[in-house]
C-alpha cells in the first residue's frame, strides 16, 4: 500500500535520510520511534513531499513518484493520497473549526459544501468536538486544536494518515485523550504512521514498530520483538533506556 | 481669510475630485496586484527577476516622485514609438498613472515582502498537506491572513498614493491640485491662501476617509488573529 524505496535526503553535508525502505499494508498502524533528530519528522515530510527527496521511490496506492524527476503534477496527486497531523496542530488560522475540515473537500476534492460538512460534522464528532464547529483555532486548547488536525486528516479519507508527533506539544492529559483517539481510529482499520515518544502508544496500539537513528531504519518488527526481543544491540540499548529512565539503580 | 470665498470655490475644486480618486483608484489597483506579485518573486528568489527588481527598487526609492512622472510623460512616448505607438495615443491620464504605478509598486512590495516572510510555514505546510495546489493555498489560506497583517502599513502607501497624485498637475493634468492653480491663475493671485486652504481640507477629508475605510477592514478581517 506504502512504499518506500532507497529513500536519500540531505541537508547539505548532513545526511539525513540514508537508504530508508519500508512498506506499509493497508490497515497498518506503525510507530516510528528513536531519539530526537534521527530523522524521524523528515521520513514522514518526504512521505507527502513536504520536504522533497533527494533520491528514491515513493509509492502509494499504486501511486509511484520517483523523486529524482517528479512532475509537480506528480507530487500532487501522491499528496492527496496522504494526511497529515503536525506537532504543532498547523490548523488554517483564517478558518473556522468546520471550514478547516471542509476546506479539503470542497476546494481539492471538488465535494460540494452540503457533502462536505456532512462529513466534516462527522468527524468533528467523533474527535468530540461538535460544540466548536464555529470557532477559530486560537480560541481552542492545543488539545482540541491537535483533535481538530485529527478530523480535518480523517475527513479526507486518505490512504494513509502521517501524524508528526501528534501529543508532544501537549499536557499528559490532553495527550492521553488523542491517543485514545488514535486508539479508535486504528480499531477502525484506519492506516497511520505515526512518529512518536509515547511507548505506551507504540506497544499497544500499533502493529509495527520501526526504530531509527542516524537517517537509518534500525530495526523493525511487531511491537513484541522490539520492545520483549530485539534483534539489534542498538534497539536494545534504546528499549532498556526506557524502561529506566531515570537510572536509579 | 475669505471664508465666504472658500465656500464659494468649493464645489469648483470639488468638480475635479472625480479625476482624483480615478487615478489613486486605478493606480492603487494595479499596483496592488503587481507589488504582491513582485514581493513574492523577490521572496522567491526568482532569478534575473530578482537582479532587475532589486536595481527598480532601489532606483524608485532613491529618487523624486516628480522625477519619475517627467520621465514618464516625456519619456513614455519615445519609448513605445518604435512599437507603432503614436504619441497622441497616449494622454495625461495614461502617462499618470503609468508614473504613479511605477512609483508604488516598489513601496507596495516592500511593505508586503515582511509580513509573507513573516507568515508561519507551518500554514503553507498544512495546505499543501490536504492536497491544495501552490495557487489553491495562496488564494484560501495564505492571501486572506497577510491581508489583515499588511493593512496598517498598506494604509500608509495608499495615503501617501493620493499626497503624490497632487503632483500631478506639473505635467498638466486638472485634477484637484491643478483645478487649484488654474483658479490662482484667473484670481491673478489674490486669494492663494483660501485656495491652498481649501485645497488642503479636502485632500485632509479624502486621507481620513481612506485611513477609515482601512481600519474597516482591518479590524473585520482581523479577527481570528490573536
Amino acid at each position: 500500500m506504502l512504499q518506500l524505496d532507497h529513500i536519500y535526503k540531505s541537508y547539505g553535508d548532513h545526511h539525513v535520510l540514508k537508504d530508508i525502505n519500508l512498506h506499509v499494508d493497508q490497515g497498518d498502524v506503525v510507530s516510528l520511534i528513536g531519539p530526537s533528530g534521527t530523522g524521524k519528522t523528515t521520513l514522514l515530510r518526504t512521505i507527502n513531499y513536504l520536504e522533497p527527496a533527494d533520491k528514491g521511490t515513493i509509492t502509494i496506492n499504486g501511486i509511484s513518484v520517483n523523486t529524482e524527476k517528479a512532475k509537480q503534477s506528480d507530487i500532487i496527486k501522491l499528496r492527496r493520497q496522504t494526511a497529515m497531523v503536525f506537532q504543532n496542530y498547523s490548523l488554517f488560522r483564517n478558518k473556522t473549526v468546520l471550514e478547516n475540515v471542509t476546506e479539503g473537500l470542497t476546494i481539492v476534492q471538488g465535494k460540494s459544501k452540503e457533502e462536505a460538512e456532512e462529513i466534516a460534522i462527522r468527524e468533528i464528532s467523533r474527535v468530540g468536538m461538535a460544540d466548536n464547529v464555529d470557532k477559530y483555532p486560537y480560541q481552542l486548547s492545543g488539545g482540541q486544536q491537535q483533535r481538530i488536525g485529527i478530523a480535518r486528516a480523517m475527513a479526507l479519507n486518505p490512504s494513509v494518515i502521517l501524524l508528526d508527533e501528534p501529543t508532544s506539544s501537549l499536557d499528559p492529559e490532553r495527550s492521553a485523550e488523542v491517543m485514545r483517539i488514535l486508539q479508535n481510529l486504528a480499531e477502525l482499520g484506519t492506516t497511520m504512521l505515526i512518529t512518536t515518544h509515547e511507548m505506551e502508544f507504540a506497544k499497544h496500539v500499533s502493529n509495527k514498530v520501526v526504530f531509527m537513528e542516524n537517517g537509518h531504519i534500525v530495526e523493525e518488527g511487531s511491537p513484541d520483538q522490539i520492545f520483549q526481543n530485539p534483534v539489534e544491540e542498538r534497539t536494545r540499548q534504546f528499549v532498556r533506556k526506557l524502561e529506566k529512565p531515570l537510572n536509579v539503580d | 481669510m475669505d471664508i465666504g470665498f472658500m465656500i464659494d470655490i468649493f464645489p469648483v475644486i470639488l468638480s475635479k475630485l472625480p479625476v482624483t480618486l480615478y487615478i489613486f483608484t486605478v493606480t492603487a489597483v494595479i499596483s496592488l496586484v503587481l507589488g504582491v506579485l513582485m514581493a513574492f518573486v523577490e521572496l522567491k528568489r526568482v532569478p534575473v527577476l530578482k537582479q532587475i527588481f532589486d536595481i527598480y527598487s532601489s532606483f524608485v526609492r532613491s529618487t523624486p516622485g516628480i522625477v519619475h512622472i517627467f520621465i514618464v510623460y516625456y519619456g513614455l512616448p519615445v519609448f513605445l514609438a518604435p512599437f507603432g505607438i503614436s504619441p497622441s495615443a497616449i494622454d495625461r491620464l495614461t502617462s499618470s498613472i503609468v508614473a504613479l504605478v511605477f512609483y508604488t509598486v516598489a513601496f507596495i512590495s516592500a511593505v508586503i515582502k515582511p509580513s509573507i516572510k513573516a507568515m508561519p510555514q507551518s500554514q503553507f505546510d498544512a495546505a499543501a498537506s490536504v492536497g491544495m495546489t501552490r495557487w489553491q493555498s495562496l488564494r484560501r489560506i495564505i492571501i486572506p491572513q497577510l491581508v489583515p497583517m499588511t493593512l496598517p502599513s498598506l494604509t500608509n502607501a495608499m495615503v501617501d498614493l493620493l499626497m503624490d497624485t497632487s503632483l500631478l498637475f506639473t505635467i498638466g493634468l486638472t485634477d484637484l491640485m491643478g483645478q487649484a492653480n488654474i483658479l490662482v491663475s484667473n484670481t491673478l493671485g489674490i486669494n492663494q491662501v483660501e485656495i491652498f486652504v481649501t485645497v488642503a481640507l479636502i485632500y485632509w477629508a479624502l486621507s481620513s476617509m481612506i485611513t477609515a475605510v482601512m481600519r474597516f477592514f482591518e479590524k473585520r478581517l482581523a479577527h481570528y488573529l490573536r
